[in-house]
């Protein structure tokens, strides 16, 4: 990541290249840098400011009671020393905490966010299967979607009493009592978000799939005169050759989680049940910000998240260099 | 330049380092996890729970905001000027807006000293509006139409009006003094009747003639007749009613052999957008739910008898005799997705007069209710309920006499436009006539005798009301309801263990 910086940094004119540019690229230079100006302005107003303002906020003792805005004393890091021993975010011997919530979430859910949309990619590119755009136009309609409106229609699914799935498998004869509660089960609550999740995995289907019509055929060529299985063609000439496709999933992919948020607000009304079980950190976030309307430590929390997802991110890249294959480059 | 350039620079850094690392839009490729790349859009409250009433405030006309700034009107010399702030309630409709228009172009006439003006905030921003005008010492005379819940959120910034009643002669005996006692809180008299929403057992007498039961009684003091014997109205009968009224696929009732509880088509009771409160106070009596004067010193005090109220609530759903709908049962489509009794699929409900806003499809589908009074609670009396709208004077209003002129013209004469327009039921028992004969042309199967029966209901108010202020309320209040969702939606819960842990949590949170 870092080194991308880097190398935008050096993509960018310093005050002696631009003073060498020619009249012509200076203007091209200036009328970029208009052109981007609303971008700019946005970014100022509706991002940095906004963050910076957070950052300010928890530092401070700002929050709502009964109606009333306090007066916003200086509180040094208290809000971050809350942060650390604060059970609703830190797991104790009974309650599960909300950052472990998201991680055991995300232990569950990124592989199968990851390797199902791969997988389904690989089938979609097979040369023998009949009608593919059929199929990638199919995989793929769930995207356009609108989120909460599937969630909405999964919520109903789901449904323990009224939902088909439940209905279908009572017909088959299974009995009531052995019926999962799906959203409402703390055992079964983590599958079913993730079973919403892989409705929407089109998108990373496509460009898993993008990613593998890139791959040379020659490699492929070359693998079959060396002998190799498809399975041996798959992990040493295909997965390589996609790695920095999956990588970018990966990437998106932890920090989305980090952020998990709208389905347990939406199915399961944001209050943490079953059990607990749905109190994702994000959720703690955004209660304690808008519900809870204590601003301060919503800030805290919102800037200890953004740490982690840095952190993690950065972990995340470190690793890539033992994985991840950038044709040209002599990893 | 050269700052520009470095400026920029950084800004692209920074954009890209924002975009990396979680700030960004959502491209996620992956959309396994991706919902959580998904703009966490609503800042306002998550979706109503099936349990939870249709909007915050039991106004029954639904706020709607506003979509240009109001224009306020000067204050003029010589005059005292008196602002009233509408938003926290109803009250922000177009027509209500020009009937308030109305009232306040009618006071102004009628009065030579004060001028009252008009403030319409959209309901959406006008807590946030409110906070900020309270804060900066800027604050509105007069706050209203507001419900229990919008007056607590803003708790301690109510005048105690009990000396300008007093100075100013305002006779209120007009009122019920049950009503009265109602706005009597640990912060003084807070407010006089206005709007109230008293509640009533709302009964489908189609299904009781079709299990051979009598109906609710219809007078406070009446007693029901089951099986040829009179019993008290109480939580016992109705349990009894319900189970039978609870029907199986198979026609099956929930007190016969052969039932099954997996396989409901027909429930016998539903408290209809009852919030947990609300089910303790019906079947325990108000009660004050906790106890001390500064932080660190409250203690939660649910009474015994909601604790067994909400024994009583799960077993209702969970246990082998079911008679009340689980959460996903009421959620479900089939039973209205929350609205139960307007599915017509439940016997009785126990709500308050706001809930004739939401029984159309139960009409148009050929049903027809009638109305039963409140039961008596676990203490041996009617354990009734009043939601309540009314008006309250910000405490920092620099007129509290003025203030109080206004407050008592809109209660009274005022209420005369007001009340049609805010379609709520008047807290003086001799202008409820023409709300009743509006509520007849929507329902005009429902007997005199069934709209008595709210009438009635104005003298079991619950006080404290089951909305009473509480320590860190938000948090609490969302503790309560995270408990009801829970009961809601869990088979086979340590009950015990909950309810204790409910109680550890709000010690908590109330010393936050």
């Amino acid at each position: 990541m870092f080194e991308e910086l880097s190398n935008i940094r050096k993509a960018l004119p310093t005050l002696r290249s631009f003073r060498n540019l020619s009249p012509l690229a200076r203007r091209e230079f200036r009328l970029g840098i208009l052109f981007l100006s609303p971008w700019i302005i946005g970014f100022l107003a509706f991002t940095l400011l906004p963050m910076l303002a957070t950052l300010f906020f928890s530092f401070l003792n700002l929050r709502i009671t009964d109606g009333i805005l306090s007066t916003p004393d200086f509180a040094g890091l208290e809000n971050y020393k809350q942060l650390f021993k604060d059970p609703q975010i830190w797991s104790t011997a009974t309650t599960p905490g909300s950052l472990w919530i998201t991680i055991k979430f995300g232990l569950i859910a990124l592989p199968i966010g990851i390797f199902l949309p791969l997988g389904i990619a690989v089938l979609m590119n097979n040369k023998r299967l009949k009608g593919p755009f059929f199929f990638r136009s199919m995989f793929y309609m769930p995207y356009i979607v609108p989120f909460v409106a599937a969630v909405f229609l999964w919520g109903g699914m789901l449904n323990s009493e009224s939902g088909w799935i439940n209905r279908s498998l009572l017909s088959l004869g299974i009995p009531k009592e052995s019926l999962p509660l799906w959203v409402n089960d703390v055992n079964w609550v983590y599958p079913s978000y993730v079973i919403m999740g892989i409705w929407g995995i089109g998108n990373a289907m496509l460009i898993m799939l993008a990613g593998l019509q890139g791959v040379p055929t020659e490699l492929y060529d070359a693998a079959t005169v060396d002998g190799a299985n498809s399975w041996q063609t798959f992990w040493k000439v295909t997965f390589p050759m996609i790695s920095p496709v999956i990588f970018y999933n990966v990437v998106l992919s932890v920090v989305g989680l980090f952020q998990y948020f709208l389905v347990p607000l939406v199915v399961n009304f944001g209050n943490g049940n079953p059990g607990g079980a749905t109190y994702f950190y994000n959720l703690y976030l955004y209660k304690t910000f808008f519900t809870f309307q204590n601003m301060s430590y919503g800030s805290a929390l919102a800037w200890f998240l953004f740490a982690v997802i840095l952190l993690v991110t950065i972990v995340l890249f470190s690793t890539a260099k033992y994985w991840v294959y950038y044709a040209g480059e002599s990893r | 330049m050269k700052k520009l350039l470095y400026v920029l620079s950084l800004l692209v850094i920074a954009s890209l380092v924002l975009t990396a690392c979680g700030g960004g839009q959502p491209t996620a490729a992956t959309q396994p996890p991706a919902q959580a790349t998904e703009p966490p859009a609503e800042a306002t409250e998550p979706p109503a729970e099936a349990t939870e009433p249709p909007a915050g405030e039991p106004t029954a006309v639904p706020p709607s905001p506003t979509l240009t700034p109001y224009p306020v009107a000067e204050c003029q010399g010589g005059k005292v000027c008196i602002r009233w702030f509408v938003g926290l309630g109803t009250g922000t409709d177009a027509p209500q807006i020009k009937t308030q228009e109305e009232v306040v172009a009618d006071f102004n006439a009628s009065q030579s000293e004060i001028q009252l003006i008009l403030e319409i905030i959209p309901y959406n921003s006008a807590r946030d509006t409110l906070s900020t005008q309270i804060a900066s010492g800027a604050g509105p005379d007069i706050v209203g139409p507001v419900g229990w819940g919008g007056s607590n959120d803003f708790y301690g910034q109510w005048l105690d009006i009990g000396s300008q009643i007093a100075e100013s002669g305002f006779d209120i005996s007009i009122f019920d003094p049950a009503l009265i006692k109602f706005y009597q809180t640990e912060e003084g008299q807070v407010g006089l009747p206005f709007a109230v929403f008293p509640g009533a057992m709302y009964f489908v007498p189609a299904m009781f003639d079709e299990a051979g039961l009598a109906y609710p009684p219809q007078k406070y003091g009446e007693k029901y007749v089951l099986d040829g014997a009179e019993v008290d109205w109480n939580w016992e009968t109705i349990t009894e009613l319900a189970r039978r009224l609870t029907v199986d696929v198979n026609g099956f009732d929930a007190t016969q052999d052969g039932f099954d509880p997996t396989k409901i088509v027909q429930v016998g009771y539903n408290p209809q957008w009852q919030s947990i409160q609300s089910v303790g106070t019906f079947y325990g009596g108000a009660e004050i739910l906790y106890t001390g004067d500064a932080k660190g010193s409250y203690q939660s005090t649910i009474p015994d008898s909601w604790k067994e109220a909400y024994q009583w609530y799960y077993d209702g759903m969970w246990g082998e005799k079911p008679f009340i709908a689980t959460g996903p049962l009421s959620g479900s489509p089939e039973f209205g997705a929350g609205n139960v009794f307007n599915s017509g699929k439940a016997a009785m409900g126990l709500t308050q007069t706001w809930y004739t806003c939401c029984l159309g499809d139960f009409r148009d589908a050929g049903n027809e209710f009638q109305l039963g009074i409140q039961p008596i609670g676990a203490n041996g009396e009617v354990a009734g309920r009043v939601d309540a709208d009314t008006f309250r004077i910000w405490k920092g209003t620099k007129n509290p006499n003025a203030a109080f002129t206004v407050l008592a013209y809109l209660i009274t004469t005022g209420a005369d436009k007001l009340l049609p327009v805010y379609g709520a039921m008047p807290a003086v028992p001799s202008k409820t006539q023409a709300f009743f004969d509006q509520k007849s042309k929507d329902y005009p199967f429902v007997t005199k005798e069934s709209w008595d029966v709210f009438v009635q209901g104005l003298a079991y108010p619950d006080a404290p009301t089951s909305e009473q202020y509480l320590p860190n309320s938000i948090k609490a209040n969302a503790r309560f309801a995270t408990f009801m969702n829970l009961l809601n939606n869990t088979p086979d819960l340590d009950f015990d263990t909950e309810y204790q842990k409910l109680v550890d949590d709000l010690n908590s949170i109330y010393n936050e």
